[in-house]
Protein backbone atom coordinates (compact mmCIF):
# COMPACT_ATOMS: atom_id res chain seq x y z
CA UNK A 1 0.00 0.00 0.00
CA UNK A 2 1.91 2.77 -1.50
CA UNK A 3 0.20 5.66 0.92
CA UNK A 4 0.69 3.51 3.87
CA UNK A 5 4.60 3.08 3.20
CA UNK A 6 4.63 7.18 2.58
CA UNK A 7 3.22 7.74 5.62
CA UNK A 8 5.68 5.58 7.58
CA UNK A 9 8.35 7.09 5.80
CA UNK A 10 7.64 10.42 6.91
CA UNK A 11 6.99 9.66 10.25
CA UNK A 12 10.34 7.81 10.02
CA UNK A 13 12.22 10.96 8.56
CA UNK A 14 10.57 13.13 11.40
CA UNK A 15 11.55 11.07 14.44
CA UNK A 16 15.35 10.60 13.04
CA UNK A 17 16.03 13.72 12.58
CA UNK A 18 14.22 14.28 16.07
CA UNK A 19 16.21 11.69 17.59
CA UNK A 20 19.51 13.25 16.31
CA UNK A 21 19.03 16.58 17.54
CA UNK A 22 16.43 16.42 19.96
CA UNK A 23 15.89 19.83 19.16
CA UNK A 24 11.80 20.18 19.21
CA UNK A 25 11.63 17.68 21.97
CA UNK A 26 13.58 19.41 24.29
CA UNK A 27 12.36 22.95 23.64
CA UNK A 28 8.98 21.54 24.38
CA UNK A 29 9.71 20.05 27.36
CA UNK A 30 11.48 22.88 28.59
CA UNK A 31 8.85 25.18 27.80
CA UNK A 32 5.65 23.53 29.47
CA UNK A 33 7.75 22.65 32.01
CA UNK A 34 8.63 26.86 32.88
CA UNK A 35 4.63 27.32 31.78
CA UNK A 36 3.62 24.91 34.77
CA UNK A 37 5.70 26.52 36.83
CA UNK A 38 4.68 30.03 36.03
CA UNK A 39 1.10 29.02 36.86
CA UNK A 40 2.15 27.10 39.84
CA UNK A 41 3.30 30.21 41.73
CA UNK A 42 0.64 32.69 40.29
CA UNK A 43 -1.72 30.73 41.76
CA UNK A 44 -1.16 29.50 45.69
CA UNK A 45 -4.04 26.67 45.89
CA UNK A 46 -5.36 24.10 48.15
CA UNK A 47 -6.15 20.44 47.17
CA UNK A 48 -9.76 21.71 46.14
CA UNK A 49 -8.99 25.15 44.29
CA UNK A 50 -6.47 22.78 42.44
CA UNK A 51 -9.11 20.34 41.00
CA UNK A 52 -11.21 23.33 39.47
CA UNK A 53 -8.16 25.42 37.59
CA UNK A 54 -6.16 22.29 36.75
CA UNK A 55 -7.68 20.91 33.76
CA UNK A 56 -7.58 24.52 32.15
CA UNK A 57 -3.76 25.06 33.18
CA UNK A 58 -3.39 21.67 32.11
CA UNK A 59 -4.36 22.64 28.06
CA UNK A 60 -2.67 26.20 28.57
CA UNK A 61 0.38 24.94 28.85
CA UNK A 62 -0.29 21.91 26.37
CA UNK A 63 -1.69 24.12 23.49
CA UNK A 64 1.36 26.56 23.66
CA UNK A 65 3.65 24.22 23.63
CA UNK A 66 1.80 22.36 20.71
CA UNK A 67 2.53 25.42 18.70
CA UNK A 68 6.52 25.07 19.10
CA UNK A 69 6.31 21.96 18.04
CA UNK A 70 3.92 22.25 15.21
CA UNK A 71 6.20 25.59 14.03
CA UNK A 72 8.88 23.05 14.28
CA UNK A 73 7.61 20.62 11.90
CA UNK A 74 7.44 22.90 9.06
CA UNK A 75 10.12 25.14 9.53
CA UNK A 76 12.54 22.27 9.95
CA UNK A 77 11.70 21.53 6.26
CA UNK A 78 12.84 24.99 4.87
CA UNK A 79 16.84 24.75 4.96
CA UNK A 80 17.99 22.76 1.86
CA UNK A 81 14.53 23.15 0.47
CA UNK A 82 13.48 20.36 1.86
CA UNK A 83 9.98 21.61 1.39
CA UNK A 84 10.18 21.77 -1.99
CA UNK A 85 11.83 18.47 -2.21
CA UNK A 86 8.41 17.06 -0.27
CA UNK A 87 6.60 19.04 -2.77
CA UNK A 88 7.99 17.69 -5.71
CA UNK A 89 7.68 13.86 -4.76
CA UNK A 90 5.73 11.40 -6.29
CA UNK A 91 3.63 10.61 -3.83
CA UNK A 92 0.02 11.77 -2.40
CA UNK A 93 0.08 14.87 -0.66
CA UNK A 94 -2.85 13.96 1.70
CA UNK A 95 0.10 10.66 2.88
CA UNK A 96 2.58 13.50 3.76
CA UNK A 97 -0.33 15.09 5.45
CA UNK A 98 -0.96 12.19 7.69
CA UNK A 99 3.00 11.41 8.22
CA UNK A 100 3.04 14.62 9.60
CA UNK A 101 0.10 14.83 11.61
CA UNK A 102 1.42 11.14 12.92
CA UNK A 103 4.32 11.92 13.86
CA UNK A 104 3.31 15.28 15.20
CA UNK A 105 1.04 13.75 17.25
CA UNK A 106 3.78 11.04 18.14
CA UNK A 107 5.71 14.48 19.61
CA UNK A 108 3.12 16.01 21.50
CA UNK A 109 1.89 13.09 23.53
CA UNK A 110 5.46 12.08 24.06
CA UNK A 111 5.97 15.43 25.83
CA UNK A 112 2.46 15.33 27.46
CA UNK A 113 3.64 11.83 28.79
CA UNK A 114 6.81 13.41 30.35
CA UNK A 115 5.11 16.10 31.81
CA UNK A 116 2.20 14.34 33.24
CA UNK A 117 4.86 13.42 36.46
CA UNK A 118 5.73 16.74 37.18
CA UNK A 119 1.92 18.26 36.92
CA UNK A 120 0.82 15.46 39.93
CA UNK A 121 3.51 16.86 42.06
CA UNK A 122 3.81 20.41 41.36
CA UNK A 123 -0.22 20.71 42.01
CA UNK A 124 -0.30 17.76 44.65
CA UNK A 125 -2.73 15.43 42.74
CA UNK A 126 -4.24 12.46 43.51
CA UNK A 127 -2.19 10.24 41.57
CA UNK A 128 -5.93 9.24 39.51
CA UNK A 129 -7.72 5.48 39.86
CA UNK A 130 -8.94 5.95 36.04
CA UNK A 131 -5.80 6.51 34.22
CA UNK A 132 -6.35 5.14 31.48
CA UNK A 133 -9.14 7.84 30.40
CA UNK A 134 -7.17 10.19 30.85
CA UNK A 135 -4.62 8.78 28.81
CA UNK A 136 -7.42 8.85 25.85
CA UNK A 137 -8.35 12.55 26.67
CA UNK A 138 -4.83 13.39 25.95
CA UNK A 139 -4.65 11.80 22.85
CA UNK A 140 -7.58 12.24 21.29
CA UNK A 141 -7.24 16.48 21.81
CA UNK A 142 -3.89 16.27 20.85
CA UNK A 143 -5.09 14.45 17.56
CA UNK A 144 -7.31 17.60 17.37
CA UNK A 145 -4.88 20.16 17.73
CA UNK A 146 -2.15 18.55 15.55
CA UNK A 147 -4.71 17.43 12.60
CA UNK A 148 -5.76 21.54 12.28
CA UNK A 149 -2.39 22.47 13.79
CA UNK A 150 -0.53 20.54 11.12
CA UNK A 151 -2.28 22.20 7.95
CA UNK A 152 -1.70 25.52 9.28
CA UNK A 153 1.99 24.76 9.97
CA UNK A 154 2.62 23.95 6.37
CA UNK A 155 0.60 27.36 5.33
CA UNK A 156 2.18 30.00 7.95
CA UNK A 157 5.55 28.66 6.89
CA UNK A 158 5.47 30.07 3.63
CA UNK A 159 4.57 33.37 4.64
CA UNK A 160 6.13 36.30 6.47
CA UNK A 161 5.67 36.47 10.36
CA UNK A 162 4.96 32.93 10.69
CA UNK A 163 6.02 32.52 14.32
CA UNK A 164 2.74 35.07 15.25
CA UNK A 165 0.36 34.01 12.74
CA UNK A 166 0.34 30.03 13.54
CA UNK A 167 -0.96 30.62 16.75
CA UNK A 168 -3.07 33.85 15.40
CA UNK A 169 -4.66 31.19 13.15
CA UNK A 170 -4.43 27.94 15.05
CA UNK A 171 -5.84 28.92 18.21
CA UNK A 172 -9.67 29.89 17.53
CA UNK A 173 -9.80 27.48 15.56
CA UNK A 174 -8.71 24.51 18.29
CA UNK A 175 -11.65 26.21 20.84
CA UNK A 176 -13.85 23.76 20.44
CA UNK A 177 -11.02 21.04 21.08
CA UNK A 178 -9.83 23.02 24.12
CA UNK A 179 -13.34 23.02 25.75
CA UNK A 180 -13.85 19.29 24.99
CA UNK A 181 -10.54 18.35 26.52
CA UNK A 182 -10.57 20.49 29.53
CA UNK A 183 -14.37 19.01 30.34
CA UNK A 184 -12.71 15.32 29.92
CA UNK A 185 -9.49 16.45 31.83
CA UNK A 186 -11.30 17.57 34.78
CA UNK A 187 -13.86 15.10 34.80
CA UNK A 188 -11.22 12.20 35.00
CA UNK A 189 -8.83 13.90 37.52
CA UNK A 190 -11.62 14.15 39.91
CA UNK A 191 -12.20 10.64 39.58
CA UNK A 192 -16.14 11.31 38.38
CA UNK A 193 -17.47 8.27 36.53
CA UNK A 194 -17.04 7.73 33.44
CA UNK A 195 -20.31 8.04 32.00
CA UNK A 196 -20.60 11.56 33.36
CA UNK A 197 -17.51 12.63 30.61
CA UNK A 198 -17.74 9.84 28.59
CA UNK A 199 -19.49 12.20 26.08
CA UNK A 200 -16.89 14.78 25.72
CA UNK A 201 -14.72 11.83 24.89
CA UNK A 202 -17.19 10.71 21.93
CA UNK A 203 -16.95 14.76 21.03
CA UNK A 204 -13.20 14.97 20.50
CA UNK A 205 -13.23 12.09 18.22
CA UNK A 206 -15.74 13.40 16.23
CA UNK A 207 -14.35 16.88 16.01
CA UNK A 208 -11.56 15.09 15.05
CA UNK A 209 -12.79 12.99 12.44
CA UNK A 210 -14.10 16.54 10.69
CA UNK A 211 -11.19 18.31 11.42
CA UNK A 212 -8.62 15.87 9.78
CA UNK A 213 -11.13 15.02 6.88
CA UNK A 214 -11.10 19.37 5.94
CA UNK A 215 -7.58 19.77 6.57
CA UNK A 216 -6.54 17.05 4.53
CA UNK A 217 -8.49 17.79 1.75
CA UNK A 218 -7.15 21.78 1.93
CA UNK A 219 -3.38 20.47 2.63
CA UNK A 220 -3.10 20.10 -1.05
CA UNK A 221 -4.11 22.87 -1.72
CA UNK A 222 -1.41 25.11 0.68
CA UNK A 223 0.97 22.59 -0.94
CA UNK A 224 0.89 23.41 -4.25
CA UNK A 225 3.75 25.90 -5.11
CA UNK B 1 -7.98 46.83 -20.91
CA UNK B 2 -11.27 45.47 -20.39
CA UNK B 3 -12.90 45.35 -17.70
CA UNK B 4 -14.36 42.20 -16.30
CA UNK B 5 -17.88 41.91 -16.88
CA UNK B 6 -19.05 41.11 -13.48
CA UNK B 7 -17.55 44.53 -12.12
CA UNK B 8 -19.49 46.18 -15.35
CA UNK B 9 -22.46 44.56 -14.16
CA UNK B 10 -21.40 45.88 -10.22
CA UNK B 11 -21.07 49.56 -11.74
CA UNK B 12 -24.38 49.56 -13.15
CA UNK B 13 -26.58 48.35 -10.19
CA UNK B 14 -24.50 49.23 -7.22
CA UNK B 15 -26.98 52.72 -7.03
CA UNK B 16 -30.23 50.37 -6.80
CA UNK B 17 -28.53 48.67 -4.26
CA UNK B 18 -27.27 51.34 -2.06
CA UNK B 19 -30.65 53.51 -2.44
CA UNK B 20 -32.77 50.32 -1.65
CA UNK B 21 -30.39 50.10 1.26
CA UNK B 22 -31.17 53.46 2.47
CA UNK B 23 -35.00 53.38 2.14
CA UNK B 24 -35.31 50.16 4.15
CA UNK B 25 -32.90 51.23 6.84
CA UNK B 26 -34.55 54.97 6.99
CA UNK B 27 -38.00 53.22 6.96
CA UNK B 28 -37.34 50.27 9.34
CA UNK B 29 -35.66 52.93 11.50
CA UNK B 30 -38.55 54.99 11.83
CA UNK B 31 -40.43 52.08 12.73
CA UNK B 32 -38.43 50.66 14.86
CA UNK B 33 -37.46 54.03 17.08
CA UNK B 34 -41.24 55.52 17.16
CA UNK B 35 -43.49 53.35 15.48
CA UNK B 36 -43.24 50.27 17.42
CA UNK B 37 -43.87 50.23 20.76
CA UNK B 38 -41.66 49.12 23.71
CA UNK B 39 -41.85 45.67 24.93
CA UNK B 40 -43.55 45.01 28.11
CA UNK B 41 -40.86 43.15 29.55
CA UNK B 42 -37.76 45.35 29.03
CA UNK B 43 -39.40 48.60 27.77
CA UNK B 44 -37.31 51.18 25.52
CA UNK B 45 -34.38 48.81 25.87
CA UNK B 46 -35.80 46.27 23.03
CA UNK B 47 -35.04 49.07 20.44
CA UNK B 48 -31.39 47.87 20.06
CA UNK B 49 -33.28 44.44 18.87
CA UNK B 50 -33.73 46.43 15.62
CA UNK B 51 -29.90 47.20 15.00
CA UNK B 52 -28.64 44.62 17.09
CA UNK B 53 -30.20 41.33 15.16
CA UNK B 54 -29.83 42.45 11.53
CA UNK B 55 -26.44 43.11 12.15
CA UNK B 56 -25.81 39.59 13.23
CA UNK B 57 -27.55 37.92 10.60
CA UNK B 58 -26.13 40.01 8.25
CA UNK B 59 -22.56 38.87 9.34
CA UNK B 60 -23.53 35.48 9.56
CA UNK B 61 -24.69 35.83 5.68
CA UNK B 62 -21.12 37.46 5.35
CA UNK B 63 -19.51 34.74 6.34
CA UNK B 64 -21.61 32.31 4.13
CA UNK B 65 -20.30 34.32 1.11
CA UNK B 66 -17.03 34.09 2.18
CA UNK B 67 -16.83 30.35 2.50
CA UNK B 68 -18.94 29.91 -0.61
CA UNK B 69 -16.68 32.22 -2.73
CA UNK B 70 -13.54 31.15 -1.18
CA UNK B 71 -14.71 27.14 -2.78
CA UNK B 72 -15.45 28.80 -5.76
CA UNK B 73 -12.01 30.08 -6.31
CA UNK B 74 -10.31 27.13 -5.41
CA UNK B 75 -12.62 25.64 -7.95
CA UNK B 76 -11.77 28.50 -11.18
CA UNK B 77 -9.21 30.54 -9.72
CA UNK B 78 -10.75 33.88 -10.59
CA UNK B 79 -9.23 36.58 -9.29
CA UNK B 80 -12.12 38.98 -8.99
CA UNK B 81 -13.79 36.12 -6.89
CA UNK B 82 -11.07 36.76 -4.92
CA UNK B 83 -11.40 40.29 -4.46
CA UNK B 84 -14.86 39.81 -3.79
CA UNK B 85 -13.95 37.41 -0.99
CA UNK B 86 -11.27 39.66 0.39
CA UNK B 87 -14.23 42.49 0.69
CA UNK B 88 -16.33 40.46 2.22
CA UNK B 89 -14.51 39.40 5.12
CA UNK B 90 -13.53 42.87 5.85
CA UNK B 91 -17.27 43.95 5.83
CA UNK B 92 -18.19 40.84 7.75
CA UNK B 93 -15.66 41.71 10.43
CA UNK B 94 -16.96 45.40 10.71
CA UNK B 95 -20.51 43.75 11.16
CA UNK B 96 -19.29 41.06 13.41
CA UNK B 97 -17.79 43.70 15.84
CA UNK B 98 -20.91 46.06 15.73
CA UNK B 99 -23.24 42.74 16.14
CA UNK B 100 -21.08 41.58 18.95
CA UNK B 101 -20.63 45.37 20.30
CA UNK B 102 -24.11 46.11 20.01
CA UNK B 103 -24.99 42.91 21.71
CA UNK B 104 -22.92 43.43 24.93
CA UNK B 105 -25.08 46.76 25.21
CA UNK B 106 -28.43 45.15 25.02
CA UNK B 107 -26.98 42.57 27.47
CA UNK B 108 -25.60 44.76 30.05
CA UNK B 109 -29.28 46.15 31.00
CA UNK B 110 -30.79 42.75 30.12
CA UNK B 111 -29.00 39.90 31.66
CA UNK B 112 -26.58 42.35 33.68
CA UNK B 113 -23.46 41.41 32.46
CA UNK B 114 -21.79 42.37 29.43
CA UNK B 115 -20.27 39.13 28.49
CA UNK B 116 -22.14 35.28 29.23
CA UNK B 117 -20.19 32.02 27.76
CA UNK B 118 -23.81 31.60 25.66
CA UNK B 119 -23.32 29.62 22.23
CA UNK B 120 -23.55 32.57 20.02
CA UNK B 121 -21.78 35.07 21.97
CA UNK B 122 -18.94 32.55 21.45
CA UNK B 123 -19.28 31.46 18.22
CA UNK B 124 -19.40 35.49 17.41
CA UNK B 125 -16.06 35.78 19.17
CA UNK B 126 -14.63 33.36 17.63
CA UNK B 127 -15.99 34.23 14.56
CA UNK B 128 -14.81 37.33 14.54
CA UNK B 129 -11.31 36.44 15.70
CA UNK B 130 -11.44 33.87 12.55
CA UNK B 131 -12.02 36.78 10.01
CA UNK B 132 -9.14 38.96 11.75
CA UNK B 133 -6.68 36.25 10.82
CA UNK B 134 -7.89 35.76 7.53
CA UNK B 135 -7.50 39.73 7.05
CA UNK B 136 -3.85 39.58 8.59
CA UNK B 137 -2.93 36.43 6.92
CA UNK B 138 -3.63 38.02 3.69
CA UNK B 139 -1.10 40.95 4.46
CA UNK B 140 1.36 38.57 5.14
CA UNK B 141 1.76 37.44 1.51
CA UNK B 142 3.38 38.82 -1.16
CA UNK B 143 2.19 37.03 -3.95
CA UNK B 144 -1.30 37.56 -5.08
CA UNK B 145 -2.68 33.88 -6.13
CA UNK B 146 -0.68 32.43 -3.18
CA UNK B 147 -2.55 34.96 -0.88
CA UNK B 148 -5.74 33.94 -2.65
CA UNK B 149 -4.94 30.62 -2.02
CA UNK B 150 -4.08 30.40 1.54
CA UNK B 151 -7.48 33.00 2.42
CA UNK B 152 -9.53 30.59 0.55
CA UNK B 153 -8.14 27.46 2.88
CA UNK B 154 -8.66 29.56 6.08
CA UNK B 155 -12.03 30.57 5.22
CA UNK B 156 -13.55 27.28 4.28
CA UNK B 157 -11.85 25.69 7.29
CA UNK B 158 -13.40 28.30 9.38
CA UNK B 159 -16.60 27.80 7.93
CA UNK B 160 -16.08 24.07 8.98
CA UNK B 161 -15.76 25.45 12.35
CA UNK B 162 -17.80 27.65 13.30
CA UNK B 163 -20.71 24.82 13.79
CA UNK B 164 -18.43 22.97 16.02
CA UNK B 165 -17.42 25.80 18.22
CA UNK B 166 -21.60 26.83 18.70
CA UNK B 167 -22.12 23.14 19.03
CA UNK B 168 -19.44 22.57 21.74
CA UNK B 169 -20.53 25.72 23.85
CA UNK B 170 -23.94 24.80 23.99
CA UNK B 171 -23.06 21.52 24.95
CA UNK B 172 -20.68 23.02 27.89
CA UNK B 173 -23.09 24.94 29.09
CA UNK B 174 -26.54 22.55 29.32
CA UNK B 175 -24.22 19.69 31.18
CA UNK B 176 -22.86 22.76 33.55
CA UNK B 177 -26.35 24.32 34.00
CA UNK B 178 -29.56 25.20 32.13
CA UNK B 179 -29.43 28.21 29.90
CA UNK B 180 -30.96 30.86 32.54
CA UNK B 181 -31.47 33.96 29.74
CA UNK B 182 -32.47 32.69 26.30
CA UNK B 183 -33.40 35.07 23.73
CA UNK B 184 -35.22 31.61 21.76
CA UNK B 185 -38.39 32.68 24.15
CA UNK B 186 -38.86 36.05 22.98
CA UNK B 187 -41.82 35.97 20.50
CA UNK B 188 -42.03 38.95 18.36
CA UNK B 189 -45.51 40.70 18.58
CA UNK B 190 -46.98 41.83 15.02
CA UNK B 191 -45.22 45.80 15.80
CA UNK B 192 -42.14 44.36 16.16
CA UNK B 193 -41.83 42.46 13.20
CA UNK B 194 -42.44 44.90 10.51
CA UNK B 195 -39.49 47.33 11.26
CA UNK B 196 -37.28 44.43 12.14
CA UNK B 197 -38.06 42.61 8.72
CA UNK B 198 -37.06 46.22 7.21
CA UNK B 199 -33.95 46.72 8.67
CA UNK B 200 -32.79 42.76 8.01
CA UNK B 201 -33.32 43.52 4.39
CA UNK B 202 -31.45 46.90 4.51
CA UNK B 203 -28.09 45.61 6.20
CA UNK B 204 -28.27 43.00 3.82
CA UNK B 205 -28.24 45.75 1.11
CA UNK B 206 -26.17 47.72 3.04
CA UNK B 207 -23.98 45.08 3.14
CA UNK B 208 -23.89 44.08 -0.86
CA UNK B 209 -23.68 48.16 -1.40
CA UNK B 210 -20.33 47.86 0.58
CA UNK B 211 -19.32 44.66 -0.62
CA UNK B 212 -19.85 45.80 -4.22
CA UNK B 213 -18.16 49.00 -4.03
CA UNK B 214 -15.25 47.50 -2.04
CA UNK B 215 -14.93 44.61 -4.23
CA UNK B 216 -14.63 46.79 -7.47
CA UNK B 217 -11.86 49.04 -5.07
CA UNK B 218 -10.19 45.71 -4.89
CA UNK B 219 -10.29 44.68 -8.45
CA UNK B 220 -9.18 48.07 -9.87
CA UNK B 221 -6.41 48.48 -7.36
CA UNK B 222 -4.85 45.05 -9.14
CA UNK B 223 -5.42 46.30 -12.59
CA UNK B 224 -3.71 49.41 -11.46
CA UNK B 225 -0.39 47.18 -9.82
CA UNK B 226 -0.48 45.19 -13.18
CA UNK B 227 -0.77 47.99 -15.69
CA UNK B 228 2.25 49.52 -12.67
CA UNK B 229 4.27 46.09 -13.07
CA UNK B 230 4.12 46.30 -16.95
CA UNK B 231 4.91 50.08 -16.94
CA UNK B 232 7.97 49.11 -15.00
CA UNK B 233 9.15 46.45 -16.70
CA UNK B 234 9.34 47.95 -19.79
CA UNK B 235 11.37 50.56 -18.41
CA UNK B 236 13.76 48.81 -16.25
CA UNK B 237 13.95 45.59 -18.72
CA UNK B 238 16.93 46.79 -20.48
CA UNK B 239 19.15 47.20 -17.45
CA UNK B 240 18.02 44.17 -15.77
CA UNK B 241 18.93 42.05 -18.95
CA UNK B 242 22.39 43.31 -18.59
Amino acid sequence: MAPFKTIRWIVWKDVVIELRSRETLASMAFFALIVLLIFSFSFSMDQRAAHEVIAGIIWVAFAFTGMIGLGKSFSAELPHDCLDALRMAPVSRGAIYLGKVAANVAFLFAVEILLFPMLVILFNLDVVEDLSLLLVTFFLATVGLAAVGTLFAALTVQIRAREVMLPILLLPMVVPVMIAAVEATKGALNGDPPSLYGPWLELLAIFDVVLTIASFWLFDVVMDA
Amino acid sequence: MTIHRVIRGVQRYQGWVGGGAALCLLAGLYLGLLGSPPDYVQGEVVRIMYIHVPLAHTALLGYTVLAGGSVWYLWKRDPVVDNMCHAVAAISACFTALATATGMIWGKPTWDAWWTWDARLTSFAVLLLILLGYLMLRTMIDDPDKEARYAAVLAILGFVDLPIVHFSVEWWRTLHQPQSISLRGVSIASGMLAPLVLMSLGMSLLFSYMLMIRTQLLYLHRLLDAKKGRLLSRFHAPNADS
